[in-house]
C-alpha cells in the first residue's frame, strides 16, 4: 500500500523530466527517422518513398566522402586527446603549489564556446598573417608558409589540433578523477619493491585507470563523430568538401529545404552514435548501482 | 638525487606546456583585439595598440553584440535554472522512493545525451515553425532544458545519494511531506552540489551552437556563439579586431568563473562522467 503510493508520487516527481525529454528529444528523433522515409522538400508535396532515400545514400559518393572524413577525424583526434589528457591529468595530480591555477587554466578551453575558439583558430591558421605560419617560419619548420585551410591535408590537421585543444581538458579532468581515487598503498608497496616511476605507471596506474580510460575514449569518440561547430566555423566543410563531416552534410540539406534526405543522413549518424552509446553502457556496467 | 632533480625538471616542463597549450589562443585573442591591425605578425608590420575595437563592439548598435549577449544570458540562465529544478525533483524521487525501472531510466537518459544534435534539429525546426516560436527565446529554452537534463540529472543523483536517509526519516517523523523534505532538508544540504550543477548547465547552454544556428534568425534571439560565428562586419573584409574584442568580452566572464569555481566545476564534471 505504502509502496504503491510512493510509486505514484515518484512518477509525479519524474513527470516534468519525462515530458521534457519526450517532447524535445524522443519525439524529434522519432520524427527525423519518420522523415527519412519521405520526400520532404519545401514547396513540394510530401511523398512516401519507403527506403528510396537510403538507396540513394548508398550510391552517393559525397556521403561516403563525408563518412570517411568523419571516421578519420575521430580516429586521429580521439587518441591524441586521450594521450594528452592523460599527460595533463598526471601533471594535475602532482602535489604542486600551483594546482588550483592549473585546474582553472585547463578549464578555459573547455568553457569557451567552440564557435568562439573556432574563430580564433580560423585567424591562427590565416595563410598570410596567422600565428601558425608565423611559428612555422620562425622555427624554420618550413621555408614556405603552410596553406592550412586551403588544402585538404592542412585543413584536416588544423581541425584535429583545434578540436584537441578544446577537448583535451575534458579528458584530463575525467582521468584526474580516476587517478585521485587510486590507493596510495599500492604505490608505497611498489616503491618498496624497487619499481621505478615508469614501471609504476605502466604496471599500476594504467591497468587501474583502464575503466576510466574506456569511458573517456567512448565519450570522446561519440562526440568527435557528431562534430559540427568547430568545422562549421573554421573550414565550413572545405576545401572542396574534404572536411564535410556528416553533421554538416546533413545540415546543408536542411538548409536547402530537403528535410527527407537530410534526415536520412542524420539517421545514419544517429545509428552509429547509438551503437557506441550501447557499447558505452555495457562497458561502464549496466548492472552496477548508478550511485 | 639526480633522478629527483630530473623529475622536477620534467614536471616544470609539463606545467609550462600545459599552461601554454591551454592559454595561448586566449592570449592571441586578447592581443588581436587590442592590436590596431590583425596582421601584426607580418614581417614588415609593427604591433600598435588601440582600444577602438573594444569600444566599438560595445557602442555600435548595428553590430548587435549586446543583444547577442543579453539573449545568451537570458536563455542560458532560464534553461539552466529549469533543468536543475526538473532534475532535482527527479533525482529526489530516484534516490529516495521505490520506483520500478530506475536503472533503465537513468541509463536511457544518459544514452540520450549521446545522440547527435543534428538528428533532432530538423524536427525541432519544424516544431518551432508550427508553434510560431522561431527566433524567440522559448525556441531555444525548451530544447536546452531537455539537452542539459541528462547531465544535471546524473550529477544531482550522485549528490543526493550521499545525503544520509536519516535526515529524511527525521523530517518525516516531524510530519513533513515529500516536497517539504526536498525543499527544507535535501536542497539546503545539497546546495553546493546544486550550484555546481547549475554552473555546468549554464555553460552547456551558453556554448550550444547548432540549435541556436537553426532556430534563430536575427539579433532578437540569436546567441553569442552564433553571433560571433556569423560575424562578417559591414565592409566585406573580416573584422578580426572586432571579432576578437567580442570574443574577449564573452570569454572573460567564463574565465573568471573557471578561476573562482574550478573546484566546483571539476567536481561536477567528474561526477557527471565517471560515476556513469
Amino acid at each position: 500500500m505504502k509502496f504503491e503510493r510512493e510509486g505514484r508520487t515518484g512518477l509525479l516527481f519524474l513527470l516534468p523530466l519525462l515530458l521534457t525529454v519526450l517532447l524535445f528529444i524522443a519525439v524529434p528523433v522519432a520524427g527525423t527517422i519518420y522523415d527519412s522515409f519521405f520526400r520532404d522538400v519545401t514547396f513540394l508535396p510530401q511523398q512516401f518513398l519507403g527506403l528510396e532515400n537510403y538507396r540513394v545514400l548508398l550510391v552517393d559518393h559525397v556521403f561516403f566522402q563525408s563518412l570517411g572524413f568523419t571516421l578519420l577525424f575521430a580516429l586521429a583526434s580521439v587518441p591524441l586527446e586521450v594521450v594528452m589528457g592523460l599527460l595533463f591529468a598526471l601533471i594535475l595530480n602532482r602535489p604542486l603549489p600551483v594546482r588550483g591555477l592549473l585546474r582553472a587554466a585547463i578549464l578555459v578551453p573547455w568553457a569557451i564556446p567552440a564557435a568562439v575558439s573556432g574563430r580564433v583558430f580560423e585567424l591562427i591558421y590565416n595563410f598570410s598573417y596567422g600565428l601558425a605560419n608565423y611559428l612555422v617560419l620562425a622555427f624554420g619548420l618550413s621555408d614556405q608558409p603552410v596553406n592550412w585551410l586551403g588544402t585538404s591535408y592542412g585543413a584536416f590537421a588544423a581541425l584535429v589540433f583545434a578540436d584537441a585543444w578544446r577537448t583535451t581538458p575534458f579528458v584530463a579532468i575525467i582521468l584526474l578523477a580516476g587517478l585521485v581515487v587510486l590507493p596510495e598503498d599500492l604505490y608505497r608497496q611498489a616503491t618498496i619493491d624497487g619499481a621505478s616511476s615508469l614501471q609504476q605507471f605502466l604496471r599500476v596506474t594504467l591497468p587501474l585507470l583502464k575503466p576510466v580510460l574506456i569511458v573517456a575514449l567512448l565519450f570522446r569518440t561519440i562526440d568527435a563523430l557528431r562534430i559540427f561547430d568547430v568545422i562549421y566555423v573554421i573550414t565550413a566543410g572545405g576545401p572542396g568538401g574534404s572536411t564535410n563531416a556528416l553533421s554538416l552534410y546533413s545540415y546543408q540539406y536542411f538548409l536547402s529545404g530537403d528535410f527527407g534526405y537530410g534526415a536520412t543522413i542524420s539517421v545514419v549518424l544517429f545509428a552509429i552514435a547509438l551503437l557506441l552509446a550501447i557499447l558505452y553502457v555495457r562497458v561502464s556496467g549496466f548492472g552496477k548501482e548508478p550511485t | 638525487m639526480r633522478t629527483s632533480a630530473l623529475k622536477s625538471l620534467l614536471t616544470l616542463g609539463g606545467v609550462l606546456f600545459l599552461l601554454l597549450f591551454c592559454l595561448f589562443p586566449f592570449g592571441y585573442m586578447v592581443l588581436t583585439g587590442l592590436a590596431e591591425r590583425p596582421d601584426f605578425l607580418r614581417r614588415q608590420q609593427r604591433l600598435s595598440f588601440t582600444l577602438d575595437h573594444f569600444r566599438d563592439i560595445l557602442t555600435t548598435p548595428s553590430l548587435h553584440f549586446l543583444d547577442y549577449l543579453r539573449n545568451s544570458l537570458v536563455v542560458s540562465f532560464v534553461s539552466a535554472a529549469c533543468a536543475v529544478a526538473i532534475a532535482a525533483l527527479a533525482a529526489y524521487a530516484l534516490t529516495r522512493l521505490r520506483i520500478p525501472g530506475k536503472r533503465p531510466l537513468l541509463f536511457g537518459i544518459l544514452a540520450i545525451s549521446l545522440f547527435p544534435q543534428v538528428s533532432l534539429v530538423s524536427y525541432l525546426f519544424k516544431l518551432m515553425i508550427g508553434l510560431g516560436w522561431i527566433n524567440t527565446y522559448p525556441a531555444l529554452i525548451f530544447p536546452y532544458i531537455a539537452w542539459t537534463l541528462p547531465l544535471t540529472l546524473w550529477i544531482l543523483v550522485s549528490y543526493f545519494a550521499q545525503i544520509p536517509l536519516d535526515l529524511d526519516r527525521a523530517a518525516r517523523v516531524d510530519g513533513c511531506s515529500l516536497l517539504q523534505i526536498l525543499r527544507r532538508v535535501i536542497l539546503p544540504v545539497a546546495a553546493p552540489g546544486i550550484f555546481s550543477t547549475f554552473l555546468l548547465a549554464f555553460i552547456f547552454a551558453f556554448n550550444e551552437f547548432l540549435f541556436a544556428l537553426m532556430l534563430t534568425t536575427d539579433y532578437q534571439a540569436r546567441t553569442i556563439p552564433v553571433g560571433i560565428a556569423l560575424f562578417q562586419g559591414l565592409h566585406g573584409e573580416i573584422p578580426w579586431g572586432l571579432i576578437m574584442a567580442a570574443s574577449v568580452f564573452t570569454t572573460l566572464p567564463v574565465v573568471a568563473v573557471a578561476l573562482f569555481f574550478q573546484r566546483r566545476i571539476v567536481q561536477g564534471l567528474t561526477r557527471g562522467a565517471v560515476k556513469g
